[in-house]
């Protein structure tokens, strides 16, 4: 069993953890401790990943992503002040490696099979890859509806896709969600909106949207 | 309440970042209208679908990669700290490189050095000229010839092993015979070279030649010739 340096419990762990624990972390990778390199792959490694992952939608890329984050955390964790959380400012990091992962790709990738590839051999190709988005007809419904929420989640704006994610995916305040993608509370409560909105219509007549929590007693007419 | 200041509001409730006192009215609304009540089933269910997305775990070689990641950027931190942790990071680095660049080379080095050492110690022995001391060589005896002549008198000589003195007044001479019985040389070694030993040394007896585990090798004979003045007389 690892000792945190930190001695924090697994709960405290979970938590966004407080500022003078993230003071402490960043002070201890600034002095080389191993273990406190190990304390931050643990606490945000995973986080860290499907964030990138939801707001790019491609698992490759979303490894490439990581890995870019955690590089300029290592290198850049003398910058961190405590102004705000650990897990902003790396959340902040991901937002903006995520958006520049996705500008190369529209710039350089997407231009390169379009200029490489023979249509014939591209519909092949993409045929003889199995579709993750695709469900079998013997997958469960609720693995369909995943696929549905995916695939509706990379057609949204990623302005929008940014706030829902943060919000809905990672669980963010909006307070935070604020402080990573730079802009006013009034921003992120529009821009939340907007995708759900959006989302919502993209997936009207093709999913069950059934509340989790009924808050007003209304039955389904 | 308007609907569309209802449905913009849903959201924000459904975050529960709504006031207290916005939260009351919209609820009210939300309970009274079927319009906005779907709105807000659609988006509290389009909720928990996200909520409810498969979170996937980091891949196995994405979680080595960090690691080994963090673990360059550690010693790149530490060589910063300080000029004495710099300086045993470069040992380390110049000690890796020279590791890397021997290991090849190691067990070529070593067989060349072995074999040298072998071929050496075969040949020195060989090439000098002097003899060794060795130390104690109490326990090496030399072989000794099993028999190198037919022992008897021939001619009035009597044939006898080299190590036997001739006694005083005797002629004597020392004969080498060679693996094939015959004589090589010879030297006088006591007296005269007589008649007789000079007979002998021209038609010698059959020597059978000395051996040595079995194998035929130079050996020597004493002939020795007692004066005999009664003849002469």
């Amino acid at each position: 069993m690892t000792t945190s340096i930190l001695d924090l419990g697994a709960d405290r762990i979970a938590e966004t953890g407080a500022e003078g624990d993230d003071l402490r972390l960043a002070e201890a990778l600034r002095q080389g401790l191993e273990c406190a390199y190990e304390e931050l792959l643990s606490r945000f490694q995973q986080p860290v990943y499907n964030l990138a992952l939801r707001l790019l939608g491609d698992a490759t890329e979303a490894a490439d992503v990581v890995q870019e984050v955690f590089l300029k955390v290592f290198r850049n964790i003398g910058s961190f002040r405590g102004h705000s959380t650990l897990k902003t400012w790396i959340y902040r990091i991901t937002v903006n490696e995520a958006h520049n992962a996705r500008r190369w790709f529209f710039r350089h990738r997407r231009r390169e099979i379009e200029l490489d590839t023979n249509p014939e051999d591209t519909r092949q190709w993409k045929e003889a890859i199995p579709d993750r988005r695709r469900s079998p007809y013997d997958v469960a419904v609720e693995r369909e509806q995943h696929v549905m929420i995916e695939a509706a989640l990379s057609r949204l704006n990623p302005i929008f896709r940014e706030a829902v994610v943060l919000r809905d995916i990672t669980g963010l305040s909006y307070e935070e969600i604020a402080e990573i993608l730079n802009v006013s509370l009034g921003t992120v409560k529009s821009r939340i909106l907007r995708g759900r909105e959006a989302l919502r219509d993209q997936l009207a007549g093709s999913l069950n949207l059934r509340p989790a929590l009924r808050l007003v007693p209304k039955t389904a007419e | 309440m308007s609907c569309e200041k209802v449905q913009k509001q849903i959201s924000s409730l459904l975050d529960r970042e709504l006031p207290a006192g916005e939260r009351e009215g919209v609820l009210a609304h939300i309970g009274s209208c079927r319009q906005c009540g779907a709105y807000w089933e659609a988006f509290a269910g389009l909720r928990a679908q996200l909520r409810g997305l498969d979170r996937p775990p980091i891949p196995e070689d994405l979680r080595a990669r960090l690691r080994v990641m963090a673990s360059h950027e550690r010693e790149r931190r530490l060589v910063r700290l300080s000029l004495s942790a710099r300086m045993s990071h470069w040992a380390s680095h110049a000690r890796l490189v020279f590791d890397n660049l021997m290991r090849p080379l190691a067990l070529p080095f070593a067989g060349g050095s072995l074999m040298a050492l072998v071929t050496f110690s075969l040949l020195v022995p060989s090439l000098s000229s002097f003899s060794h001391n060795f130390g104690d060589q109490s326990w090496f005896k030399p072989p000794v010839p099993e028999s190198s002549y037919v022992p008897g008198v021939v001619h009035n000589a009597l044939i006898v092993r080299s190590d036997i003195v001739a006694p005083e007044g005797a002629n004597a001479v020392e004969l080498t015979i060679d693996e094939q019985g015959k004589v090589r040389d010879y030297s006088v070694v006591r007296g005269e070279l007589t008649p007789d030993l000079q007979s002998i040394i021209m038609l010698p007896p059959p020597f059978s030649p000395a051996t040595v585990l079995g194998l035929p090798i130079p050996s020597k004979v004493k002939v020795i010739q007692y004066q005999a003045p009664n003849r002469r007389s």
